[in-house]
C-alpha cells in the first residue's frame, strides 16, 4: 500500500537539519503502524512527505503503485485519499463543527448536499459528538475537536490515515476518548501510521511498531518484540525513558 | 462570563472638573478664532451656504410657434393656454401661479408664456458625489489590485512575487501627488495621443485620478493582505491542503475568510486615507468636494464657512465608513 525507498529530507532553514536519512519501509493495507522515537527524530517529517506536505529531496515513495514524487502526479488527488490528523487540530475556526467536515467533500468530492450531509452525520456519530454538529471548534474541548478533525479527515474515505501525535496537546482525561475512536477505525481495517507516545496503544493496537532516531529508522518490529526484547540500545534507553 | 470590558465605578469630583476644562477649552478655542475674525471684518454668512447644496432653478416655457393666445382655462391649478396660429392650435399647460402671458397676446417662438422651479443639486453636492463616486470605485479596483498583489507577493513563483514587490516599493516610495502628475500628464498624454491617431476619443482625466488613486491604495492593500494572510496559522493551510484542496480552494474558503476578519480595521483605515486623499484629484481638474469647495469660495467669498463645510463633509463621509466597518467586524465575529 504504502512503499517508502531511500527517502532523504535535508531542511536548510533555519539552519541545516538532516531531517530524513536513508529512510525505507513498507506499509500494507489494512496495517496499523505505530513510529515512536525521541524528539526531533523525523517522525512528522517522515508522515509529511507521505502526504507530500513535504517533498523528500531523494528517494521514491509510492501510495497504491502511484509515485508521489513524480512531478506528473496529482497531488491534490493523492491527498483526498490520505486522512491526515494533526497534534494541534488544524480545525477551521470560522467553520461550524458539521461544515468543517462537509467543506472538502463539497470542493473536493463534489458530493451532493444528501451525500455529504449523510456522511458528515454519520461520522459525527461515529466519534461521538453528533449533538455538536452546529457549534464552533472553540466552544469544544481538545478531545472532541481533535475527535471532530478525525471524522473530517475520514469524510474523504481516505484509504489509509496518518496521526501526528494526535493526542500529544491533550488534558490527559482527554486522550482516552480519541484513543477509542483510533482504536475502533483499526479493528475496522483501517491502514494507519500513528506517531504516538501512547505505549498502551502502541501495545494494544499496532501490527508493527517502528522506532526512528536522528532521522533514521533504528529498529523496527513487532509491539512484542520492542516491550520485551528491543535489540538496539537507543531503543532500550528510549524506552527505559518513556515507560 | 459576559463582564463588561470596564467596569462602572462612581468617579471622583477631579474628573468632571477635568471634563469640564475639556469643554471650557473647546469653548476658548471656538471663542478666540470667533474674535480674530470680527477683528478682520470678517461677516459670517451661514445663511449663504445652503444655495450651493441645493438650489431652486427657473425653467421657462416657451411658445413654438407665432400665434395669438385666444384662450387661458385654469384647471386644478394648471393653467391651460391656447395658441391660435395659421395652422392647427398649439395648447401648452403650464403652472398656474407663475403665468406671464395674459388673453389676447400675441407671441413668437421663444416668447416666455411661464416659467417653473426646479430643485437643482449646488456644486457642492456635485463635488460631494464626486468624491464618493471615485473613492467607491478606486476602493473596488484597490481591493481587487491589493488581493492579487498580495497572494502575488507570497507567491514562491519569482515572476509574481518580484512583480508584486516591485509594484508595491514602488507605489510606497513615491508621494500620491507625483503619482497623480505620472498618470495624467505621463501616462495620460501617451494613451490619449495613441488613441487619437485611432481616432479614438480621449479618455478623461477622472479615470487617470482615479486609476492613480485605486492603485496607490492597492499597494497598501496588498500589504495588508500579504500580512492577514501570514497571520493565518500556517496549519490551516496544511490541514486543508491534506483534505485535497488545491491552493486556490485553500485560499478561497479557509484562508481568505478568517485573513479578511482580521485586516478589516487597517483595510477601513486605509479606505479612509483614500476618501481623504481623493481631496489632491482637484490638481487634475477633478471637481470634486474640495475642488468644488475652492471653485465657490473663490466666488462666493464666504470662504471661512465653505472650508469649515468642506472638512466637515469629509468627516461625514469618514466617520459613516468607519461606522459600517464597526458594523461589519461585529458581523463577522466569531
Ligand atoms: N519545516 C521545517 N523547517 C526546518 N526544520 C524543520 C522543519 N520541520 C522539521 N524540521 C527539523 O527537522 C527535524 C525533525 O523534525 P520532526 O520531523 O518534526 O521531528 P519529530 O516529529 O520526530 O519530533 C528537527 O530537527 C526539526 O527541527
Ligand atoms: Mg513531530
Amino acid at each position: 500500500m504504502i512503499e517508502v525507498q531511500n527517502i532523504y529530507k535535508t531542511f536548510l532553514v533555519p539552519h541545516r537539519v538532516q531531517a530524513l536519512v536513508n529512510v525505507s519501509c513498507k506499509i500494507e493495507a489494512g496495517e496499523v503502524v505505530v513510529v515512536i522515537g525521541p524528539s526531533g527524530s523525523g517522525k512528522s517529517t517522515l508522515l509529511r512527505c507521505l502526504n507530500h506536505l513535504e517533498a523528500a529531496d531523494s528517494g521514491k515513495i509510492f501510495i497504491e503503485g502511484i509515485d508521489i514524487l513524480d512531478p506528473k502526479t496529482n497531488i491534490n488527488k493523492l491527498r483526498a485519499e490520505v486522512g491526515m490528523v494533526f497534534q494541534s487540530f488544524n480545525l477551521f475556526p470560522h467553520k461550524s463543527v458539521l461544515e468543517n467536515i462537509t467543506l472538502a467533500q463539497k470542493v473536493v468530492r463534489k458530493r451532493t448536499k444528501d451525500e455529504y450531509l449523510d456522511k458528515a452525520f454519520y461520522l459525527l456519530n461515529k466519534v461521538g459528538i453528533k449533538d455538536k454538529a452546529n457549534v464552533f471548534p472553540d466552544q469544544l474541548s481538545g478531545g472532541q475537536q481533535q475527535r471532530v478533525a478525525i471524522a473530517r479527515a475520514l469524510a474523504m474515505d481516505p484509504k489509509v490515515m496518518l496521526f501526528d501525535e494526535p493526542t500529544s496537546a491533550l488534558d490527559p482525561e482527554m486522550i482516552g476518548e480519541v484513543l477509542d475512536v483510533m482504536k475502533n477505525l483499526a479493528m475496522e481495517g483501517m491502514t494507519m501510521v500513528v506517531v504516538t507516545h501512547e505505549m498502551g496503544f502502541a501495545k494494544e493496537v499496532a501490527d508493527r511498531v517502528i522506532f526512528m532516531d536522528m532521522g533514521a529508522i533504528v529498529e523496527e518490529g513487532t509491539p512484542e518484540h520492542f516491550f520485551t526484547n528491543p535489540e538496539n540500545e537507543r531503543t532500550k534507553l528510549f524506552l527505559s525513558q518513556i515507560l | 462570563m459576559n463582564q463588561p470590558a470596564t467596569i462602572k465605578k462612581n468617579k471622583p469630583a477631579s474628573y468632571y472638573a477635568w471634563v469640564g476644562i475639556f469643554f471650557l477649552c473647546l469653548a476658548g478655542l471656538i471663542g478666540a478664532l470667533y474674535y480674530a475674525t470680527i477683528k478682520i471684518d470678517y461677516i459670517w454668512r451661514w445663511y449663504r451656504i445652503p444655495q450651493y447644496f441645493i438650489f431652486k432653478e427657473k425653467v421657462d416655457i416657451r411658445s413654438q410657434v407665432d400665434g395669438k393666445i385666444t384662450e387661458i382655462s385654469y384647471e386644478n391649478g394648471k393653467a391651460i393656454i391656447i395658441v391660435k396660429t395659421i395652422g392647427e392650435n398649439k395648447t401648452y399647460t403650464v403652472p398656474q401661479g407663475d403665468l406671464k402671458v395674459s388673453k389676447g397676446e400675441y407671441v413668437n417662438p421663444g416668447y416666455v408664456l411661464a416659467f417653473y422651479e426646479k430643485w437643482k443639486p449646488g456644486i457642492l453636492l456635485q463635488g460631494l458625489w464626486l468624491t464618493i463616486e471615485v473613492s467607491a470605485i478606486a476602493t473596488l479596483f484597490g481591493i481587487l489590485i491589493g488581493l492579487i498583489g498580495g497572494i502575488a507577493r507570497l507567491s514562491s513563483n519569482p515572476a509574481f512575487k518580484w512583480a508584486s514587490i516591485t509594484y508595491i516599493e514602488i507605489i510606497r516610495g513615491s508621494p500620491l501627488l507625483v503619482q497623480i502628475f505620472i498618470w495624467y500628464f505621463v501616462l495620460g498624454t501617451l494613451i490619449n495621443t495613441i488613441l487619437g491617431k485611432y481616432g479614438i476619443n480621449p479618455i478623461p482625466s477622472l479615470w487617470y485620478g482615479v486609476a492613480a488613486l485605486a492603485c496607490f491604495t492597492g499597494a497598501y492593500v496588498a500589504e495588508i493582505v500579504r500580512a492577514g494572510i501570514q497571520s493565518i496559522h500556517r496549519g490551516q493551510v496544511e490541514a486543508s491542503r491534506s483534505l485535497g484542496m488545491t491552493y486556490a480552494q485553500s485560499m478561497r474558503y479557509v484562508v481568505l475568510p478568517q485573513a479578511l476578519r482580521r485586516i478589516l480595521p487597517p483595510l477601513a483605515g486605509q479606505f479612509i486615507s483614500l476618501i481623504k486623499d481623493s481631496s489632491l484629484l482637484g490638481i487634475i481638474a477633478i471637481r470634486e468636494l474640495a475642488k468644488a469647495t475652492r471653485e465657490v469660495a473663490t466666488t462666493s467669498l464666504q470662504t471661512f464657512e465653505l472650508w469649515f463645510v468642506c472638512a466637515l463633509l469629509y468627516l461625514a463621509l469618514t466617520f459613516t465608513l468607519s461606522m459600517f466597518v464597526q458594523y461589519l467586524e461585529r458581523r463577522t465575529a466569531v
